[in-house]
């Protein structure tokens, strides 16, 4: 099983890689409360094997323009996964999603609507995906981080 | 519990949170197996579901035309959450009596984890905060999920041997019959705690039991320590029952002589004294020989009721009248009136 997904984790990437001049690599980091042994909790980001329901999750999305041109109309999509709630971003200039990636806005913008036909504001559990636009360009060699928070069903 | 194994491969479909319904295998059943179709979600995503997340990048080439590039896919797998929840379900004390056997009190075991679980019971007749020690004689479940202990059919709990097994938010009743002691007191209580322990460990939250968890991950004791407890209470209740009958009799003449056509009124009065309550209490009288009863002249705490054996608490049978007066608390009384005509 680990070896499986050691495997693919390798091959996925580097298949799709060979003809991008972009790359992008996803981490997950869980969030630990260590207690130490005077009682005082720090928390710490681990990189988890394995979690529980309830564990919180950063989600760390790295880009890189590794080609020799910039690269506008530059967009980073992340659809939340099925086990997961979305629990924000810090990373700015983000909209949401809260139908499976149809449509996308700021999350006060975005309703959900009931079975019944009444509507309501999306609340941040609503959130089905995230997705950054940059305005600029991505220069030619430069990069950066996208970070956002989850917690395991 | 170690009863599900991911196949290689199965990882990648995505695992949407689907019921779990995990009968095990027959030689299980008789061990107490409880099977209930629900879905997970109360208690979280399924142990062994792996959790993948991937992004994508799209942007413009230079030349024109558009790119796009998928990360790698980092997958989480979510072990086994072991947790468990203790609940009476008695809304208070029991009502008993000294010297009594098999009394029971019921408590609901639920599985709080998200993983299939068998739960280690004991139930503890020595704690603090009552007046007297039950003696706790057996546990037993509710194999047959009646809700109501039926003595000869509910499967008798023996520790370790049949442990109930519990899918992800599946709960089980769980009575604890005990014997009070003789000596005991009216209004006195005794007290009973119900204790659940994951039969794949327990402690602080937090702990890790390597690889013993449902889907081949580890289990790890949630926020409930995977251990729980909650109390029922017996309550010594020495309610007694005292009926008071009387009569008035108005003859023909606006006398009081018992002569043919006298109408005489019967009264009888059912006081409870005690504590506690009885319940199903009943008033029963016949008409004494050489009268008749007067149709529609039965009462109930003033108020009429049908002769009719129907909805309402009372009835004439024909040689007499019947009437229920439900549960009656220490202290309360019930009047029931009815006449009858001297013949």
């Amino acid at each position: 099983m680990k070896l499986f997904l050691t495997l693919l984790a390798f091959l996925l990437p580097s298949a799709a890689l060979a003809q991008n001049q972009v790359s992008l690599t996803s981490e997950v980091f869980v969030e630990r409360t260590v207690t130490d042994a005077n009682g005082v909790g720090r928390v710490s980001l681990e990189a988890p094997g394995v979690v529980t329901p309830g564990d919180h999750l950063v989600f760390v999305l790295s880009y890189r323009n590794n080609g020799a041109a910039p690269a506008s109309d530059f967009v980073v999509s992340n659809p939340i996964p099925d086990s997961v709630v979305f629990d924000g971003t810090d990373s700015p200039g983000a909209v949401y999603s809260v139908d499976g990636g149809r449509n996308w806005g700021a999350l006060a913008a975005l309703t959900i609507r009931a079975a019944d036909g009444s509507s309501r504001p999306a609340a941040l559990a609503d959130v089905t995906g995230v997705r950054w636009r940059f305005a600029q360009a991505i220069a030619a060699g430069s990069g950066g981080q996208l970070r956002f928070r989850g917690i395991v069903k | 519990m170690r009863d599900l194994r991911l196949m290689p491969g199965c990882g990648f479909a995505k695992r949407k949170s689907r019921l779990r319904l995990r009968c095990m295998a027959a030689s299980a059943l008789a061990a107490g197996t409880l099977c209930a179709a629900q879905a997970a979600h109360a208690a979280g995503t399924p142990a062994g579901t792996i959790i993948n997340n991937s992004a994508t990048a799209t942007y413009d080439l230079p030349s024109g035309g558009q790119d796009s590039v998928t990360s790698n896919i980092v997958s989480l797998t979510v072990d086994e959450l072991l947790d468990v929840s203790v609940a009476s379900t008695d809304g208070g004390d029991v009502a008993t009596f000294p010297g009594a056997a098999n009394q029971v009190l019921t408590f609901r075991v639920t599985n709080a984890g998200n993983g299939n679980e068998s739960f280690v019971l004991s139930a503890l007749d020595t704690v603090g905060g009552d007046d007297f020690n039950p003696s706790a004689t057996s546990i037993v479940i509710d194999s047959n999920g009646s809700g109501v202990y039926d003595p000869g059919i509910d499967t008798v709990y023996v520790a370790g041997a049949n442990n109930p097994l519990l899918a992800p938010d599946a709960s089980v009743l769980i009575f604890v019959l005990s014997s009070i002691p003789a000596g005991a007191a009216d209004g006195q209580r005794g007290r009973v705690d119900l204790l659940a322990v994951a039969a794949t460990g327990s402690g602080a939250p937090g702990t890790t039991f390597a690889g013993q968890g449902q889907g081949g991950g580890d289990a790890v004791v949630g926020a409930t320590g995977a251990d729980a407890e909650d109390d029922g209470f017996y309550a010594v209740s020495a309610a007694s029952v005292a009926f008071v009958k009387s009569a008035d009799v108005v003859d023909p003449f606006g006398g009081a002589t018992r002569v043919p056509g006298s109408i005489i009124t019967y009264r009888l009065v059912a006081s409870v004294s005690g504590s506690g309550s009885l319940a199903n209490l009943r008033i029963a009288d016949a008409i004494p020989a050489g009268s008749s009863f007067r149709a529609g002249t039965i009462t109930l705490e003033g108020a009429p009721l049908s002769d009719a054996a129907d909805a309402d608490a009372g009835e004439y049978t024909g040689s007499g009248i019947a009437v229920r007066l439900g549960t009656v608390a220490a202290g309360a009384a019930r009047t029931v009136t009815f006449q009858v005509a001297i013949d």
